[in-house]
């Protein structure tokens, strides 16, 4: 993919004002008068910035990679047809004696045991699971499918930016003075943030930092700057917002982060990560929106979600974001926090021959919040189990488009009317998964 | 170095049907006979409908002259990098002399490289019974450190430009199948990288480090698994919109069963898992067969990849991700009709495809593209002149310092290989300076980057052009000379600070592109 014109122009206007100065004064420095409109590319619509307000949610967004099976992350066990098609790779019953059987969250859904780490999120009702939800479009292929998600719009090959970079591109920042508004912990930029001003790929906040001598730390930052303030986009962002956010980073104590509520993140990829996002929120250096990864998700064979390789993907994912959600969500600040959760695809409801299942349609999603109306499961018009039910005969059907879902929490959670920015050519529906 | 903004030409116009095989070959003749007015003319716009597209009659335009500027860029696609030794090279052998060099590896000696690598990395060439019973993570540092060391310093850059290439378009995830991978690098990936692609296919598919990485090996009679089926269609040859549906992946998946492992990393067709049963594949009817047809079976197979040689939409596919890879990110679609013309012309001879993409206009008309984290690496390492004389410090560079750049050889765990998308790699910036410092600063041990042949003249000035001369190829734009002279100035000159001059001008957004 080429960088379009939207990338291109991105944000430059922003750049102009803020990078020189705050690179030079370092953080502290206040900027004012950022200007938006020429950053726009002309297919956009009107854009109305949103309001920055206190009351604005920060956003962390989880990719699960792979096309996670969502009737394993949370069980419709009351559908006869889930247990007729998964005949060795099942969830036992909540209502049975099955030692791995699984934990009843109402009369027909279940977490697995190894979910069992997002109990207290779900019960403390700040833990939505949507299901039978996903894309409207039908594409099996992990990378489609992802960037169909990941850009907001299925099959438009003009839209290269992530929906989440929308957002942050038509929202007044949190804070006008941040050097960084946006991260992917991750090393490469995920498509979901592509086209946000200020958003880096930072694998690990707690290193970032320009190596060499320290003596001359300062005299080389300044010639990159002179060196990069005049290469193209992509690059130029990354290398400007770099620059300004080395000194940022420095300046937190990563390592010695100390948790609320006695929450221990899994020391795991994922659970590190969690544990740099709950830090960076807490620092309140004005970062906004966080990107997460979480791959593993393909489970084509021996899939075991009791006691083998889906478990303990599982169990990273529910035991990280149950610590999030301890430390930061449960923690009473006052600054909010919106998890949100998506994979682009389910999978098959019947098992396949090497106790896995190959690629689906339907899945469940979550979303997570002080400010999201949780503690429940969340379904219309559930569409079955049964083959006639299911999409060519192989999965469930996607009842609710995941986009009416992520549109209800950017304009409700994140302040942001611009729907039609983030998600192009989709009216969504709100289905009150806000408070 | 190329400066990436600089628009480098707009895209060769008028690339009309298909001229014989003759007519796009630039020949010596043509090529010195054809003066600068005539190049300018070839870079016509891209006209928009109705606008003055002025096409040739039946034969597209001559190419423009051959420049320094066209061999430079030549090398900076045929290559992991410039060095002057190669530059030199490119200008004794000329523009179709040193592409021909470069696209018959086996006839360069490369003996000093082939030594190091098996006194080294002995392992590698053992069958797949010796490659078993050692240790499997150790056995992945050899075969990175291996694949690393051949790219920098081989003289068959372009062969291991196409090595890196096909490892990723048949991307294998190490971890998922161990020392598997080591004999699929060595069979399928070296064997055929400019071989003809429906070989390099067939042996893809008869290799069980990819049927065991796309769980093949679990595909049974009725207890059927997708995944090769989908990728093989889906990445390595159709693409994603080449006109084949659910119902063909689930036929497919079909023919595929019983394909799997026997011993050692051997392939197996186990009839005994083989649904033998009718199938359609892309509108074609393949019968059933008895059951008894037994070791036949794998016909079915074979009949999918022969069908999927065959299709339109598998030489546009290839031809849409070589050119991308050779020459630009999005290659005008134009030149893929015509390297998908080469493609159905010559049966999918690679050498051939890749005359078609690396022509003088084409190179001309090409903008920049932006290195990958594992390509600086290379780049560095060659423009920096770097001795090893042993694997320590490479064993730094294949596990930490790939790592931190986010390229890790072999250890990309979805089927779609490494993105080539300067989007995905433009990010990790402060990566890439790091390792250039890193690189620069490898005064002792196995790898040395030596700094004082750049201090001979011991001016700010004086080491500014060393630098540009050995490290650019005298290929530095003025304005980075001057920087990289002034920041040697803002301070006392000794090693140190050349060394950090060094990695600043590695660092520089300029070396960052090809």
């Amino acid at each position: 993919m080429s960088a379009s014109q939207h990338e291109d122009c991105n944000a430059c206007n922003e750049y102009n004002e803020l990078s020189r100065r705050g690179f030079i004064t370092g953080a502290a420095a206040s900027v004012g008068g950022v200007m938006f409109a020429p950053i726009f590319p002309a297919w956009l619509p009107k854009v109305v910035l949103a309001e920055s307000a206190a009351t604005r949610d920060i956003i962390v967004s989880v990719f699960l990679r792979g096309g996670a099976d969502g009737l394993t992350l949370c069980v419709p066990f009351f559908d006869d047809e889930y247990y007729a098609g998964r005949a060795t790779i099942a969830i036992p019953r909540p209502d049975s004696s099955d030692p791995d059987r699984a934990i009843a969250l109402d009369d027909y859904f279940a977490f697995p045991l190894a979910m069992a780490g997002l109990l207290p999120a779900y019960v403390a009702g700040d833990l939505l699971i949507v299901h039978a939800t996903g894309s409207t479009d039908p594409s099996r292929s992990h990378f489609d499918a992802q960037r169909f998600m990941e850009v907001g719009k299925p099959r438009d090959p003009s839209v290269n930016t992530g929906w989440l970079g929308r957002h942050l591109a038509s929202s007044t920042p949190l804070r006008s003075d941040a050097p960084l508004r946006a991260l992917g912990l991750s090393s490469g930029l995920a498509r979901t943030l592509v086209g946000a001003p200020r958003a880096l790929p930072i694998p690990d906040p707690a290193t970032f930092a320009i190596g060499g001598r320290a003596a001359t730390r300062a005299q080389r930052a300044e010639w990159l700057y002179d060196d990069y303030i005049a290469s193209q986009e992509p690059v130029r962002a990354a290398a400007l917002d770099a620059l300004n956010t080395v000194e940022l980073l420095q300046l937190i104590n990563f390592s010695g982060y100390q948790t609320a509520n006695g929450a221990t993140y899994p020391n795991t990829a994922f659970g590190r990560s969690l544990r740099s996002a709950a830090a960076l929120i807490k620092a309140e250096v004005g970062v906004e929106a966080i990107q997460v990864d979480l791959s593993g998700w393909d489970t084509h064979s021996n899939q075991a979600p009791l006691n083998g390789s889906m478990f303990n993907s599982m169990q990273n994912l529910a035991n990280s974001l149950g610590a999030f959600h301890a430390d930061v969500i449960g923690s009473g600040m006052a600054q909010t926090v919106t998890v949100v959760v998506i994979s682009e695809f389910g999978r098959n409801v019947r098992q396949n021959g090497s106790l896995g299942t190959d690629h689906g349609r339907g899945n469940c999603m979550f979303a997570m919040g002080r400010n999201i109306d949780g503690g429940r499961v969340l379904v219309e018009n559930w569409p079955g189990l049964e083959r006639e039910n299911l999409e060519r005969g192989q999965d469930l059907r996607v009842t609710i488009d995941h986009r009416d879902i992520l549109a209800e929490i950017v304009q409700n959670r994140l302040g942001n009317p611009n729907i039609d920015v983030v998600f192009p050519d989709h009216s969504p529906q709100f289905r009150g998964v806000t408070v | 170095m190329l400066t990436p903004a600089e628009p480098a030409g707009a895209q060769v116009s008028g690339q009309d049907p298909v001229p014989a095989d003759t007519d796009r070959r630039p020949t010596r003749r043509r090529l010195l006979g054809i003066g600068a007015a005539v190049a300018a003319a070839v870079v016509a716009p891209r006209g928009a409908a109705g606008q003055r597209i002025v096409r040739p009659p039946s034969r597209r335009p001559p190419e423009p002259e051959v420049s320094g500027d066209i061999l430079l860029r030549l090398v900076r696609r045929v290559t992991n990098g410039v060095t002057r030794e190669e530059l030199a090279r490119v200008d004794s052998l000329g523009f179709r002399k040193y592409l021909d060099y470069q696209l018959k590896p086996s006839a360069i000696d490369d003996s000093a490289v082939d030594a190091f690598v098996t006194s080294n990395y002995s392992n590698l060439s053992q069958p797949g019974t010796g490659l078993y019973q050692l240790n499997q993570n150790a056995l992945m540092r050899e075969l990175s450190q291996a694949t690393l060391y051949r790219a920098a310093f081989s003289k068959r850059q372009l062969y291991e430009r196409m090595v890196q290439f096909w490892s990723d378009h048949f991307n294998i995830y190490y971890p998922k199948v161990n020392y598997l991978k080591v004999i699929d690098d060595r069979e399928v990936i070296r064997r055929h990288a400019l071989g003809k692609f429906p070989d390099m296919l067939r042996a893809s598919a008869h290799s069980p480090a990819m049927l065991e990485y796309l769980d093949n090996t679990r595909s049974r009679g009725r207890n059927v698994n997708q995944n090769y089926a989908r990728e093989l269609m889906e990445l390595h040859t159709l693409g994603v919109d080449g006109g084949y549906t659910q119902t063909d992946v689930e036929e497919v998946t079909r023919c595929l069963t019983g394909w799997t492992i026997a011993g050692r990393g051997q392939f197996r067709f186990d009839p005994n898992g083989h649904d033998f049963t009718a199938k359609t594949v892309l509108g074609v009817d393949i019968p059933a067969m008895p059951a008894s047809a037994g070791a036949a079976g794998v016909q079915d197979g074979e009949t999918v990849l022969d069908l999927l040689l065959e299709h339109p939409s598998t030489a546009r596919f290839i031809a849409t991700r070589l050119s991308r890879w050779l020459l630009e990110y999005d290659p005008p679609a134009a030149l893929v009709d015509d390297v998908a013309d080469t493609f159905a012309r010559t049966g999918g001879d690679i050498p051939s495809m890749i005359r078609t993409i690396l022509t003088p206009a084409n190179l001309m008309a090409a903008p920049a593209k932006y290195r990958q984290p594992y390509q600086l690496v290379l780049a560095a390492l060659r423009a920096t002149q770097a001795s090893v004389s042993g694997v320590r410090t490479i064993t730094t560079i294949t596990n930490a310092q790939l790592r931190n750049l986010g390229q890790p050889l072999f250890q990309w765990e979805e089927p779609d290989g490494y993105p080539d998308e300067v989007e995905w790699w433009a990010g990790s910036i402060l990566q890439r300076w790091n390792f250039c410092s890193y690189i620069c600063n490898l005064s002792t041990g196995d790898v040395v980057v030596n700094v004082t042949n750049l201090m001979q003249v011991n001016t700010a000035q004086g080491i500014a052009d060393a630098i540009n001369e050995r490290v650019f190829a005298s290929e530095m734009p003025p304005a980075l000379l001057n920087r990289v002279s002034e920041y040697l100035a803002g301070g006392t000159i000794n090693e140190v600070r050349v060394r950090e001059a060094l990695a600043l001008a590695l660092s520089s957004n300029e070396f960052q592109w090809y």
